[in-house]
């Protein structure tokens, strides 16, 4: 169950459109009412993109954006699943189990928010800064990307953002460097009440560093290969000061303090 | 439904409503699917493998998907045997579903503790000891590969249980058949296969193994030919029950199983395709027995043998 009280399902969602928004990046717009009604901001699904020898897994895919009976997919083409999905046109049936896992929490209160996005970490952000916006959130966005062409959802986080900032690796937009060396400043001199983080892994523990060194709470999504997606397999562990949980149950979302992010720093590790 | 089909089968003193039931590790405690399936539908539920202490199992990554299977080195992770009691087993017991518990253990002494602890609690209807995980270093594995310490192990639980006694089988070995008719004649009053086979993924873009551990257990409709032929042979070595399973996907490849032998079959990896696919596979097989005019589902177990057409 999630914190929403929603109970999983499998849901046979029409593929209504999808589209190329960046390279090598789709958006894929589903049909799918139920879920699209009952999922919270940094939630999931458990798609099944086409069947047969090679797809014997589903693939997880945070929802950008779930407006109106539909849900949105930001991908990237990675390999043969999310290739098959950049090939699906309109019309195309796929199902899908969700919502699934525990998404981001704005804690009562919240007065000044921090998104912090790399690459397809804008993807579980698009939920996060509309109920951020419907909730009076002041909200600073710190971006980062390759280049800017690969600066996803810019429109969504301009309208929704009381400030963003970006930093791109190549310098064709915002700061020539990192996310990371945004976001240090930021924390410092904005002091936001809580920090959002999705992005690559390393990333993410860099910015969750600086949250804590700050004092400020911090959330962060995290990946993990998955099988079920239920909590049945314990495919998808992270390790956690408590223990390893099930990053599709007891995640994605996770408090940034209870994450041991060093393997060699796990006490279970190698057990 | 026309003509009611006869789904019941026996494994050991256990009656079960339909021959279809929850391959372990793959199904958590059940509770991770009852928003998708009435677990009373089920045959049983046979839970991920309990230990006497916690495990912590291995390094991530844990999974890979492979060409019509997945490689896993989950290894056994699990919150041992009293937190499994007051957590899943409680849960369990309140579902009208039989339960049997999968054992493991790193020693004989730890599997003989284990089974001596959980067989006081009456919510357990049988057990499946697991020998032939592959994703363990001690014990697992090591157990079902040799007739010996197949037997050894299976004499100590038997002597520390009187619930039905089902002993899951590696198809890491040379002759299944011989592990089969050593752990019968222990006292096993069933025997379950395959367990997952041994492989290996590399990655080519980063020279390294998919997996943390290196190994895993290959799942999936990949193994399904494997299976099926040995379930064939162990059921026409030993006079117990055999619970077939390996890349059981549909109702036919659950009755491929029963053909070969099987009394009952266990649904694991197609779980993760689709949650409801036990459900799906106990009502396809009572339409299937309907279809073909048999009174009974048991009729389908060895009807393939040449010696049964005769
Ligand atoms: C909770 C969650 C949310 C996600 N949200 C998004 C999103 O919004 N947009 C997006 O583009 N991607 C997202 N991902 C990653 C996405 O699931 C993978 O990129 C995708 O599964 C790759 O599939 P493939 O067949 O193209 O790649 P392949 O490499 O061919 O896949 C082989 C296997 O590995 C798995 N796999 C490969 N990469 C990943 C990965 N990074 N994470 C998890 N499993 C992986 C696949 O599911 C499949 O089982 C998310 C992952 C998780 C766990
Ligand atoms: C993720 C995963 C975890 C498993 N865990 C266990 C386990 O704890 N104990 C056990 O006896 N078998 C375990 N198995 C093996 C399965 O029960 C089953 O024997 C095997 O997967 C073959 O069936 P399948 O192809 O239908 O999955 C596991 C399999 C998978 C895929
Ligand atoms: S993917 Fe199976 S437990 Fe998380």
């Amino acid at each position: 169950m999630t914190e929403a009280g929603h109970h999983p399902e499998v849901e046979r969602a029409g593929l209504v459109a999808n589209e190329r928004v960046a390279e090598g990046v789709g958006l894929a717009v589903f049909d799918a009412p139920r879920t699209a009604s009952a999922i919270r901001p940094g939630q999931f699904v458990h798609l099944r993109i086409a069947e047969g020898a090679e797809f014997i897994l589903r693939r997880p895919f945070s929802v950008y954006r779930a407006p109106a009976g539909r849900l949105e997919i930001l991908y990237q083409v990675v390999g043969r699943g999310t290739r098959a999905l950049a090939q699906a046109t309109p019309g195309a049936v796929m199902d899908l189990i969700g919502p699934l896992g525990h998404g981001w929490l704005v804690p009562e209160g919240t007065a000044h928010a921090l998104v912090v996005a790399g690459g397809l970490g804008a993807a579980p952000m698009g939920m996060l800064v509309e109920e951020l916006a419907r909730r009076g959130v002041a909200t600073t966005l710190a971006q980062g990307a390759p280049s800017e062409g690969r600066l996803l959802a810019r429109e969504l986080f301009e309208a929704t953002c009381r400030r963003t900032e970006v930093a791109t690796d190549d310098g064709s937009a915002g700061l020539c460097g990192f996310v990371t060396e945004l976001t240090d400043g930021l924390i410092a001199a904005d002091r936001p009440d809580i920090v959002y983080v999705c992005g690559p892994e390393p990333m993410q523990r860099i910015v969750a560093a600086q949250a804590a060194a700050a004092g400020v709470p911090c959330q962060v999504s995290l990946e993990r290969l998955m099988a079920c997606g239920v909590g049945a397999c314990l495919s998808c562990v992270v390790s956690t000061v408590s223990g390893r949980k099930r990053a599709c149950v007891d995640g994605p979302v996770f408090d940034a303090a209870e994450v041991v992010w060093d393997p060699c720093e796990d006490p279970e590790a190698g057990a | 439904m026309s003509a009611a089909v006869d789904m019941r089968v026996r494994i050991g003193a256990l009656e079960l409503r339909n021959p279809v039931m929850t391959a372990s590790g793959t199904f958590g405690s059940g509770r991770e699917y009852a928003d998708f399936i009435d677990l009373s539908r089920l045959g049983a539920v046979v839970t991920k493998g309990v230990s006497l202490e916690p495990w912590a199992g291995n390094d991530s990554p844990r999974i890979a998907e492979t060409p019509s299977g997945m490689l896993n080195s989950i290894g056994l992770q699990n919150p041992g045997a009293e937190a499994f009691c007051a957590g899943d087993l409680a849960w369990l017991a309140t579902q009208d579903v039989p339960v049997i518990v999968n054992l493991v253990g790193h020693s004989v002494e730890e599997y003989r503790s284990v089974a001596e602890r959980l067989d006081t609690e009456p919510d357990i209807a049988a057990f499946e000891l697991n020998i032939s995980c592959p994703n363990v270093d001690a014990g697992g594995m090591a157990f079902g590969t040799s007739c010996p310490a197949a037997a050894e192990v299976v004499r100590a639980v038997r002597a520390a249980t009187s619930k039905t006694l089902i002993v899951k089988l590696s198809p890491n070995v040379t002759d299944i058949a011989e592990i089969a008719r050593a752990v019968e004649a222990e006292g096993a009053d069933a025997v379950s296969l395959i367990n997952t086979l041994l492989g290996m993924v590399i990655d080519t873009r980063t020279f390294k193994p998919a997996l943390a551990r290196g190994v895993g257990g290959l799942s999936g409709p990949a193994v399904r030919p494997v299976a099926v032929r040995m379930v064939w042979q162990v059921a026409h070595a030993v006079g117990v029950p055999v619970i077939g399973m390996g890349g059981v996907m549909c109702t036919n490849d659950a009755a491929e199983f029963m053909l070969a032998g099987a009394t009952g079959v266990a649904v694991g990896t197609a779980n993760f395709v689709d949650p409801a696919a036990t459900v799906s596979i106990a009502d396809g097989l009572e339409r299937f027995c309907v279809d073909r005019g048999l009174g009974s589902v048991g009729d389908l177990v060895g009807a393939a043998w040449p010696e049964r057409s005769a």
